[in-house]
């Protein structure tokens, strides 16, 4: 009993040992190498660098608002009514999540270019062509659809914390006299601080730091396509490290900030003999207008996808509302592109890699809490979860730094000669936590006296683990499995940055790469993001069944 | 089978707030031992610490004379039979039973012959190839039986086993357990706070407070002769007489009486409702005493009487009508009048 009490003490520490070297020592690198008081005062002298944080922090309010909005609507109609095709639309939350914003900024050029389907409406109509993609109009593509995306994790959090509010508790504000919007405001809004909380910080942080999005509208004048613009002379000039610092203290005041508003989550479990949830239910025509609300926004916000696909199977579709004939012929072109199918090899291997990487430490993270109850698993618990709240572009670049500084970094993971372990490790780290969430959330369903049974009746340990433990939480393995998979196949962040070869691109820097092209790159890079969505929703469908309405739980904090 | 033997076991999770205290405890072979007590008292976690699923903090267990104390669960031979029943829910009932004996190393015809003496045996022969949740809550508690059963356990563990049954079910499993554990001579310590399930099952029983044992010996004997008040009262219905010790006799404000036994510190006279007899006038030991009130209980009555000032319930079956107010005449049964601490 000592003997597996010292090997589960040696796993923790060796998983501690794991996240501090590929999450904190990045982490560190990235403050050791921008913490110069000459370069931050350097940054924020330059009217140029100003302005990309303040348009970066104004992206995020924009669109945290703008998805706050959406997903407060959208959460108040599921809980509070019965209505046609509800069970489906959970499922048609997790539409906008199937391909990274920046793919769906390719489609959105389609709808709202110079030439698109909005200008020559509005042309037919007679009214001059306007510039929707250009000045301002790209910072508000941008926030549209980084809003468009991300809805559905702020959803899916305010969803999760509706359902644990004991309707009682709104029975009994009504019986001492308060009106609905008095119930809403008054006890509803207030116990639903957990949701906002979680999901608004997700969403701030993940706008704040987000890449791919404004780098496809070529909107530079934003922090995070700054930073990535500066990759090139990053050994003559260190400013980059500045900016990646700044971003991780914006980002951790964005965070403190939110906690300060919402405050501490109120205890909102269901008491004992408490009724469950007390939808309305909607009769004749009624039934149908919140699924036509909630139809409308998933059009919407799939409104980009839809484009690209247009544009990855027309001809010719150039000053015209829809194209004009159709062909295959792009996506012979893309996959005849040269760095295509190697993008997909290489993604294919970071990914598999990434995840077995990410089920071995988020399983045992969450065993460790939940199971083994090992003294310091609460830190590590902790610990694995910090990735959700640092961002990628800081992760990115602290290996950047870590290959820069340390000869036996440099000697393990140099970008330049194979970046399979970077890149497999790097994405790994920022999965870890949906496959602790979707774990962990596996082991509190379960009750410990089946694993208890099965010791008491003669299985050891890791016969019990295999035979009754992993069975029974078999589906959420799978879940943390495919999240982590299929994340790390359309990351943006590490991807961009720490793939610098060609024949080692992973697809979304083939996919950026094959859209610079001029003549038919964009339409090919159309017909290789059609492969991505598709491949996407495929697992987050898969995921959805498996899970059913748990998986809000995934994407918590 | 083994007999088994706890030595001064002390646990406690919280410091300073000990959930066991010393305790000892020493089952036969082939018994079926009770440990009952209020919830709370620590009769769960001296069960977990049996099966080597808690850890004591102090004191030793041994099986046959063997200390199995360091033990892992897996290898003590203690199968035990959970609350809720903890069948895995991914396996068929076939499965759940064979389970452990495939870790023993059966397999094979011997292990389906096996599987199915222990379905048999909870009468649920034709239930193999089920899947656990589609089985009824009274069926769930036969497998786990048999699951318990299958792997011949020196010690059967059974913790509130019938506790999510209804009333007729319970009986039914009641004596079931008792016939096949006497059947098989087996070994078994059950946790219950049913005093019935005890009082009708056990060869032996043990009543526990605060964690330790207040009182051990047989159902007849802890009920008829409890040596304090906690195992008198939690054992069932008893008339606490206030009056003052001297010697063999009580002196109360109704008479003078004889107890059955005594000891140095013992403070008041106890009696059960069930060992005071209506008599007439005249009868050796007779008191006077006013009927206050009647329970009607369908076998029998229970009535609240007042003799000089002291309220005495009795229990009468076939009772005549009797009204409030009444004058009666009560007498105690010889040899069941007690003195407790």
């Amino acid at each position: 009993m000592i003997f597996r009490r010292v090997l589960q003490y040696l796993m923790l520490v060796m998983l501690a040992g794991f996240l501090a070297l590929f999450l904190l020592m990045p982490l560190f690198t990235v403050i050791g190498e921008g913490c110069s008081w000459q370069l931050i005062c350097e940054v924020f002298r330059s009217p140029v660098y100003v302005e990309g944080l303040a348009n970066s922090f104004a992206i995020s309010l924009v669109t945290t608002a703008m998805v706050a909005v959406i997903s407060l609507f959208l959460a108040l109609l599921y809980d509070r009514y019965d209505f046609a095709g509800k069970e489906y639309c959970s499922l048609l939350m997790l539409l906008p999540m199937i391909l990274p914003p920046f793919v769906g900024a390719l489609g959105f050029q389609q709808i709202l270019g110079h030439y698109g389907v909005v200008n020559t409406l509005l042309v037919k109509c007679g009214i001059p062509r306007i510039d929707f993609l250009g000045g301002d109009g790209k910072f508000w593509s941008v926030c549209l659809i980084e809003a468009l995306h991300l809805y559905p994790v702020f959803y899916l959090n305010l969803i999760t914390s509706l359902g644990n509010i004991d309707p009682a508790l709104s029975d009994a504000a009504a019986n001492l006299g308060a009106n609905r919007w008095q119930r809403f405001l008054r006890i509803k809004l207030p116990l639903l601080k957990s949701g906002f909380l979680a999901g608004s910080s997700i969403v701030m942080v993940w706008s704040f730091t987000e890449l791919g999005t404004p780098l496809m509208f070529g909107y530079n004048r934003v922090t995070p396509v700054q930073i990535f613009n500066g990759l090139t002379e990053l050994e003559n000039n260190p400013l980059p490290y500045s900016l990646v610092l700044i971003m991780l203290v914006v980002s951790a005041g964005i965070y403190l900030t939110l906690r300060k508003i919402f405050g501490t989550p109120a205890g909102t479990a269901a008491v004992k003999g408490s009724m469950g949830s007390k939808a309305v239910k909607l009769a004749g025509f009624k039934r149908f207008m919140p699924s036509l609300a909630f139809l409308l926004v998933a059009f919407m916000s799939i409104l980009p996808h839809l484009a690209l696909l247009g544009a990855a199977f027309s001809l010719r579709w150039y000053d015209t509302i829809l194209p004009e004939s159709f062909t295959l012929e792009h996506f012979g072109n893309a996959l005849s592109n040269p760095l295509v199918l190697p993008s997909i090899v290489n993604s294919l291997r970071y990914s598999l890699l990434a995840m077995l990487i990410a089920i071995l430490c988020g399983t045992l993270t969450a065993l460790s809490s939940s199971r083994w109850r090992l003294h310091g698993s609460g830190i590590l618990d902790l610990l694995s979860m910090l990735p959700l709240a640092i961002p990628g572009l800081v992760i990115a670049f602290g290996f950047l730094g870590m290959t820069a500084r340390y000869a036996w970094a440099r000697e393990i993971f140099n970008p330049v000669d194979n970046p399979l372990w970077l890149l497999a490790i790097a994405y790994a780290v920022r999965r870890i936590p949906y496959v602790v969430r979707a774990v962990g959330s596996g082991l509190e369903q379960t009750p410990e006296e089946l694993e208890n049974a099965a010791r008491n009746f003669g299985a050891g340990p890791v016969k019990t683990l295999f035979k009754i433990t992993f069975p029974l939480i078999g589906a959420n393995l799978l879940v943390g499995g495919l999240f982590a998979f299929s994340f790390s196949m359309l990351e943006v962040s590490d991807s961009l940055i720490l793939a610098q070869k060609s024949i080692f691109f992973p697809i979304t820097k083939a996919l950026l790469e094959l859209s610079q092209i001029l003549g038919s790159g964009p339409a090919s890079a159309s017909a290789f993001g059609v492969w991505a969505m598709f491949f996407l929703a495929l697992t987050l469908a898969a995921a959805g069944i498996l899970m059913g309405k748990k998986i809000g739980a995934i994407f918590k904090f | 089978m083994a007999e088994v033997f706890l030595k001064n076991i002390s646990k406690s999770f919280v410091p300073g707030k000990p959930v066991l205290r010393e305790l000892s405890l020493k089952v036969a072979d082939g018994e079926l031992f009770f440990l009952l007590g209020p919830s709370g008292c620590g009769k769960s976690t001296l069960l977990r610490i049996l099966a080597g699923l808690e850890k004591q903090d102090a004191g030793t267990i041994s099986f046959n004379g063997v200390e199995i104390s360091s033990l892992p669960p897996e290898k003590r031979q203690a199968a035990m039979m959970f609350q809720n029943y903890a069948l895995w829910p991914h396996l068929t009932v076939f499965e759940n039973i064979a389970f452990g004996l495939r870790i023993m190393g059966i397999s094979g015809q011997k292990l389906k012959d096996e599987v199915n003496s222990a379905l048999e045996a909870v009468q649920l022969g034709d239930c193999g190839s089920r899947k656990v949740p589609s089985l009824s809550g009274g069926q769930q508690q036969r497998v786990a039986l048999a699951r318990a059963l299958a792997v011949r356990p020196a010690v059967l563990l059974l913790d509130e086993p019938l506790s999510n049954l209804d009333a007729r079910l319970r009986d039914n499993m009641r004596s079931e357990i008792v016939r096949i554990c006497r059947q098989r001579n087996q070994t078994a310590i059950y946790v219950t706070h049913d005093r019935q399930e005890a009082l009708s099952m056990a060869d032996r029983m043990a009543v526990l407070k605060d964690g330790s044992i207040c009182q051990c010996g047989t159902p007849r004997e802890l009920y008829n002769f409890p040596a304090n008040r906690f195992t008198g009262t939690f054992l069932g219905d008893m008339n606490i007489i206030e009056g003052k010790i001297s010697g063999n006799s009580l002196e109360t404000s109704f008479g003078t009486f004889q107890l059955a036994k005594t000891s140095a510190s013992a403070v008041a006279g106890a009696i059960r409702p069930e060992r005071i007899r209506f008599v007439s006038a005249g009868t050796p030991g007779a008191f006077q005493a006013t009927v206050r009130q009647g329970t009607f209980l369908g076998d029998c009555c229970e009535w609240l009487c007042e003799a000089n000032g002291t309220i005495l319930a009795v229990k009468e079956c076939a009772p005549p009508d009797r009204k409030n107010g009444d004058e009666v005449f009560l007498a105690f049964d010889d040899g069941f009048l007690l003195a407790l601490e």
